[in-house]
C-alpha cells in the first residue's frame, strides 16, 4: 500500500522486534558452530560404529589422513565455486571439463617441460573463466544453462583434439624430471604425512576467506549476491564482480584439474566427472545458501569435511558407489529444503 | 450525446453497488467506508492521487480480497466477491494497466484462453477462428488474423485484444485501470469510441485514471477518493477540472510542511539538450548550489529515465551534462558517486536496498571503496557515521545490525536515504523519496532534505506527492511526454497549478 498514513505500525514493529532477535541467536549458532558440530557428529558416529565392531580402522591416524586426502581436491573446487554461489549465481557446471581440459593440456605440454605445462593449464583455465565471466557477468546469461553448455563444448574440444585418446605424462614428458615433478603434485608430502593438495586447500581456504570477508571485492560481492540490482544502483560494478567470481572458480578448478591428473597419471576427458555436484553439495551443506550473499568459506570447508567423513564411513560400511551417489543426492535435497524452510520461518525471504 | 447517455443509463438499472465497503491492511485503512455504484450503460470514473485507494477498491471488485467489510450487490443481489472466480462468475471483467497477454501465443489462444472450443479430443480450429473474430469485431479489430501472435501486433492492438478477451466472457461490468497509459492520441480516440459503443450496449464501465482531460471525454460520473475515503461523486457536467483537482489533493496535509526559500547561487549541474530516444528528448535545465529543484510529471513522462541517464545507469543518445561548468561523461553509477552525484531510486525493494543484509551493511554499501585501508575492509571506520545517520533520521529500532527487510517501510526508506547521505554527495537526485511512508517518517526525511540543501548541496526532487513537491521546491520543472514543457517559480506553484500543468493544461 502506498502512502501508509499516520501512526503506521507500533504493533507491527513489536512483531518485527522478536523476529529479528530470533534471527540473531539461531542464525549465529547455525552459521558459526552448526557445520562443525555436524562434522563432529559424523566423527562420533564413526567412533560408535567402530566401538560396536561394525566398522574397523576408522579412528586411526592413517584413516583420518585418508579422509583429508580424499576431500582435498573436492575442497579446492568447492572453495572456488563458493564464490559463484555467494554471488547469487548458484553453481559453475563447467568445472568437470575445466578440470579435464587443464589436466590434459598440462600432460600434452609436459614435452616442453614442467613449468610450460603448468602455465598452459592455468591459461586454459583462465580462458574458460573469462568466457563464463563475460557471458554471465556482462551479457547476463543464465549461469546454470551457460556453464552447462560450456561444459559440453569443452568436452567436445577435448575429444576432438585428442581424438578420444588418453595421454600419459610419463610417456609424453621428454625428461624424467618433468614427469617426476608432475607426479609429485599429488604425491609430495611434507613431514612424510601432509599431502601437497591438503596444504593447497588449507592455504586457499584462509586466503579466500579473507578475500570474501575483508576486501573491497568481497564486500561488493556480498552486496551483489544479496541484491544484485541494489548493488548496481549503489555504484558497484556488478558485471566485473560477478565475472571475478567465475574466474576464481575456474582457477581453483584448474588447480584441482592438475591434481586429479597427477593422481590418475593420465590426461583424459573423464577426469573431474561428478565434481560439479559434489562441490555444490558441500557448499550448501557448509551453510552457503543458493540465494547468494550468505555463508563463509570456512563453512564450506566444514561441508567438504562432512562429505569426506560420510564417504569414508559409507565405504567402510561397504555401501556401493551407486548407493553413495544416491545418498549424497538425497542429503543435498534435504539440506536445501531444511535451509529454505528455516530461513522462511525466521522471516527471511528465500533459500 | 449527453442526453442520450442519461436516457440509456436510466433505462438500465444499477449494475454494481458497493455499500460502506472497507479494507484494512496492517495498521492502515486503505479503503474507508466507501459507497460506490455503477449503472448499466454508464462510464463511472474513479480518480485520486497515488495511495488514495483506487487500486484497492478495484482489487476488491476483482475479488482479490476475502476479508473486506461492507456489502456488494450485483444487479440488486448481494454477492460475496471473495475470489477472482466469484468476480468472473458474476460477470465482472478487468483490464489492467499492463498487458496481461501471453506474447508467444496467438490472438485466438489469448482471447479464448480457458475456453478453447473442442471437437472430440481435438481443438475445433474453425470455431476458434469464428469465435475470436466475433470478439475482435466488438473492438473493431476484425481485420486481424486470429492466428497472429501477440508479438506481431502493435501495443495498441494488444490493448484492444485484451478488451476483446474480456468482452468474450459476456461481462456486464468492465473495470479499466489506466487503459490509455500506453496509447497515442489517435489510439485513445479509437478506444473512446469503442467505450462509447459498449456503453450503449448496456455495459457498466468503471474507468480508473488520473489523466483528467480523458475523464471529461469519456465519463458520465466521477468519484474522487482521497486517503481511502470517498470525497464525493459528481456528474461530469457539474464539475470543472479545477474542482476535481481540489477534491483530489485536499488541504489537510499542507500544514505539516515547513517553508524555506532558496536563492540562486552558483550553477552546480547543467543539462543541455539531453536525449534518450523513446524516453525523453532535448531536455535542458540547470540546478544551482543549495537549491531544491522539483520535477513533476505523470507516470511515463520520463522523469526517472532522465535521472538514470544523469547518474550513468543508462546511456544518453545525445546532449551534454556539466558539473560545476565542466562536462562530465558517466559510464556507470560508480563514476557518478565518485563525482558526488547520487540517485535515490523509486524502487526501494529491488533497486534500493539489500533486504537480507543489515542496516549497517546497507548504509555503507556505497562507501565500500572508501573504507578500504591497505587493502583490508575496515567496517569499524564507518560505524560512527552509521550511528550518526541512524540518529539524525531516527531510524527505529536504532540498531545497526537489524536486518533491513524486517524494518517497516518508513524506516527502510530512511535507511535508503542514509545510504546516500553517507556518501556526502553534492548533487542528490531523489526519486519519490517518501513514497509509501507514514507522515512521521516523511517529516524526518523532509527535514534532512532541507538540511542538505541548506548546506549548499543540490537536490533534484522527483515526486508525485504534490504537497511535498510544492512546499520543498524552489522551482518546479513540469515534464510531459519526455519533454520539459514548463518551469514554474515558487510563487506560481500550487498543487492545483502544478497538476494542471502536468496534465498539459493551463499553459
Amino acid at each position: 500500500m502506498e502512502n501508509t498514513k499516520l501512526g503506521e505500525t507500533t504493533q507491527e514493529i513489536k512483531q518485527i522486534d522478536t523476529r529479528a532477535t530470533s534471527v540473531n541467536i539461531i542464525g549465529k549458532v547455525i552459521h558459526y558452530a552448526g557445520i562443525y558440530a555436524v562434522a563432529l557428529l559424523f566423527l562420533l558416529a564413526g567412533i560408535i560404529l567402530q566401538s560396536f565392531g561394525i566398522i574397523n580402522n576408522f579412528l586411526t591416524t592413517q584413516n583420518m589422513m585418508n579422509i583429508l586426502d580424499a576431500v582435498s581436491m573436492l575442497g579446492i573446487v568447492a572453495v572456488g565455486m563458493a564464490f559463484v554461489t555467494y554471488s547469487g549465481h548458484f553453481a559453475d557446471l563447467s568445472v568437470p571439463t575445466t578440470m579435464a581440459l587443464t589436466g590434459i593440456i598440462a600432460v600434452h605440454m609436459l614435452q616442453y617441460g614442467f613449468l610450460p605445462a603448468i602455465i598452459a593449464a592455468v591459461m586454459a583455465g583462465l580462458l574458460i573463466g573469462l568466457i563464463n565471466a563475460v557471458a554471465v557477468g556482462k551479457y547476463k546469461a543464465n549461469p546454470i544453462i551457460w556453464t552447462l553448455a560450456v561444459n559440453y563444448v569443452t568436452l567436445g574440444v577435448i575429444r576432438l583434439v585428442w581424438v578420444n585418446k588418453q595421454i600419459y605424462p610419463d610417456m609424453i614428458a621428454k625428461t624424467q624430471r618433468a614427469s617426476d615433478l608432475f607426479d609429485s603434485i599429488y604425491r609430495l608430502r611434507f613431514f612424510n604425512k601432509i599431502a601437497l593438495p591438503l596444504v593447497i586447500l588449507i592455504v586457499l581456504t584462509f586466503v579466500l576467506n579473507f578475500v570474501m570477508k575483508r576486501t573491497k571485492f568481497g564486500m561488493q560481492l556480498k552486496m551483489t549476491g544479496s541484491a544484485q540490482k541494489a548493488a548496481r544502483f549503489s555504484g558497484i560494478n556488478t558485471e566485473r564482480i560477478i565475472g571475478m567470481a567465475f574466474i576464481i572458480c575456474a582457477l581453483t578448478a584448474t588447480l584441482a584439474g592438475l591434481t586429479i591428473t597427477s593422481l590418475s597419471r593420465v590426461g583424459a576427458w573423464y577426469n573431474g566427472t561428478g565434481y560439479d555436484f559434489k562441490a555444490v553439495t558441500s557448499i550448501v551443506i557448509g551453510g552457503m545458501t543458493l540465494a547468494g550473499g550468505r555463508g563463509t568459506i570456512i563453512g564450506v570447508l566444514g561441508g567438504v569435511l562432512i562429505i569426506g567423513l560420510m564417504n569414508n564411513i559409507m565405504t567402510l560400511l561397504g555401501v556401493g558407489t551407486f548407493s553413495q551417489d544416491m545418498i549424497r543426492g538425497l542429503i543435498f535435497i534435504l539440506v536445501v529444503g531444511i535451509n529454505a524452510k528455516s530461513l522462511r520461518s525466521m522471516g527471511r525471504d528465500d533459500a | 450525446m449527453s442526453d442520450e447517455v442519461i436516457r440509456s443509463a436510466e433505462s438500465f438499472g444499477v449494475a454494481l453497488e458497493m455499500k460502506s465497503v472497507s479494507k484494512q491492511f496492517v495498521g492502515t485503512l486503505a479503503v474507508d467506508n466507501v459507497d460506490f455504484n455503477v449503472k448499466a450503460g454508464e462510464v463511472h470514473a474513479l480518480i485520486g492521487e497515488n495511495g488514495a485507494g483506487k487500486s484497492t477498491l478495484m482489487k476488491m471488485i476483482a475479488g482479490s480480497f476475502d476479508d473486506y467489510s461492507g456489502d456488494i450487490y450485483i444487479n440488486k443481489k448481494k454477492i460475496d466477491l471473495h475470489t477472482p472466480a466469484h468476480a468472473k462468475k458474476n460477470g465482472i471483467e478487468m483490464i489492467y494497466q499492463e498487458l496481461s497477454l501471453a506474447m508467444p501465443l496467438s490472438i485466438a489462444e489469448n482471447v479464448l484462453i480457458g475456453r478453447l472450443p473442442k471437437k472430440g479430443l481435438f481443438l475445433d480450429r474453425e470455431q476458434i477462428v469464428n469465435e475470436t473474430k466475433r470478439c475482435l469485431e466488438m473492438v473493431g479489430l476484425d481485420h486481424l488474423d486470429p492466428m497472429l501472435q501477440i508479438e506481431e501486433i502493435s501495443q495498441h492492438e494488444g490493448q484492444l485484444v485484451e478488451i476483446a478477451k474480456a468482452l468474450g466472457n459476456n461481462p456486464h461490468i468492465l473495470v479499466m485501470d489506466e487503459p490509455t497509459s500506453a496509447l497515442s492520441r489517435e489510439e485513445v480516440e479509437r478506444l473512446f469510441s469503442i467505450i462509447h459503443n459498449l456503453k450503449k450496449s448496456g455495459l457498466a464501465i468503471v474507468y480508473i485514471s488520473h489523466h483528467l482531460p480523458e475523464i471529461f471525454e469519456v465519463a458520465d460520473r466521477v468519484t474522487v477518493l482521497r486517503d481511502g475515503k470517498k470525497i464525493g461523486t459528481k456528474g461530469i457536467n457539474e464539475v470543472t477540472s479545477g474542482e476535481l483537482v481540489q477534491m483530489m489533493v485536499g488541504k489537510s496535509v499542507t500544514e505539516f510542511y515547513s517553508h524555506t526559500s532558496h536563492t540562486k547561487k552558483n550553477k552546480r549541474l547543467g543539462v543541455e539538450e539531453l536525449s534518450r530516444y523513446g524516453f525523453f528528448h532535448n531536455v535542458s535545465f540547470s540546478a544551482y548550489e543549495g537549491e531544491i529543484l522539483g520535477i513533476c510529471g505523470l507516470s511515463g513522462a520520463g522523469r526517472s529515465e532522465l535521472a538514470r541517464v544523469l547518474v550513468g545507469l543508462d546511456e544518453k543518445d545525445s546532449g551534454k551534462v556539466f558539473l560545476d561548468n565542466k562536462e562530465i561523461i558517466l559510464k556507470n553509477m560508480g563514476q557518478a558517486v565518485a563525482n558526488g552525484i547520487i540517485y535515490l531510486t523509486e524502487n526501494r525493494n529491488i533497486e534500493g536496498l539489500a533486504l537480507r543484509l543489515d542496516v549497517k551493511e546497507n548504509i555503507l554499501a556505497g562507501l565500500i571503496p572508501e573504507l578500504i585501508k591497505k587493502g583490508i575492509y575496515q567496517e569499524g571506520e564507518g560505524i560512527d557515521k552509521v550511528n550518526e545517520l541512524i540518529e539524525e533520521l531516527s531510524i527505529y529500532p536504532p540498531d545497526p545490525s537489524r536486518i533491513v527487510g524486517n524494518l517497516s517501510g518508513g524506516n527502510q526508506q530512511k535507511v535508503l536515504l542514509a545510504k546516500w547521505m553517507a556518501c556526502e554527495p553534492r548533487v542528490m537526485i531523489l526519486d519519490e523519496p517518501t513514497r509509501g511512508v507514514d507522515i512521521g517518517a516523511k517529516m524526518t526525511i523532509h527535514q534532512s532534505i532541507e538540511r542538505l540543501s541548506g548546506e549548499g548541496n543540490t537536490v533534484i526532487l522527483i515526486s508525485s506527492d504534490l504537497p511535498e513537491l510544492v512546499s520543498l521546491s524552489s522551482r518546479v520543472l513540469i515534464m510531459r511526454k519526455g519533454k520539459i514543457i514548463k518551469e514554474m517559480a515558487k510563487e506560481e506553484c500550487t498543487e492545483e497549478s502544478v497538476l494542471l500543468a502536468a496534465n498539459g493544461e493551463g499553459l
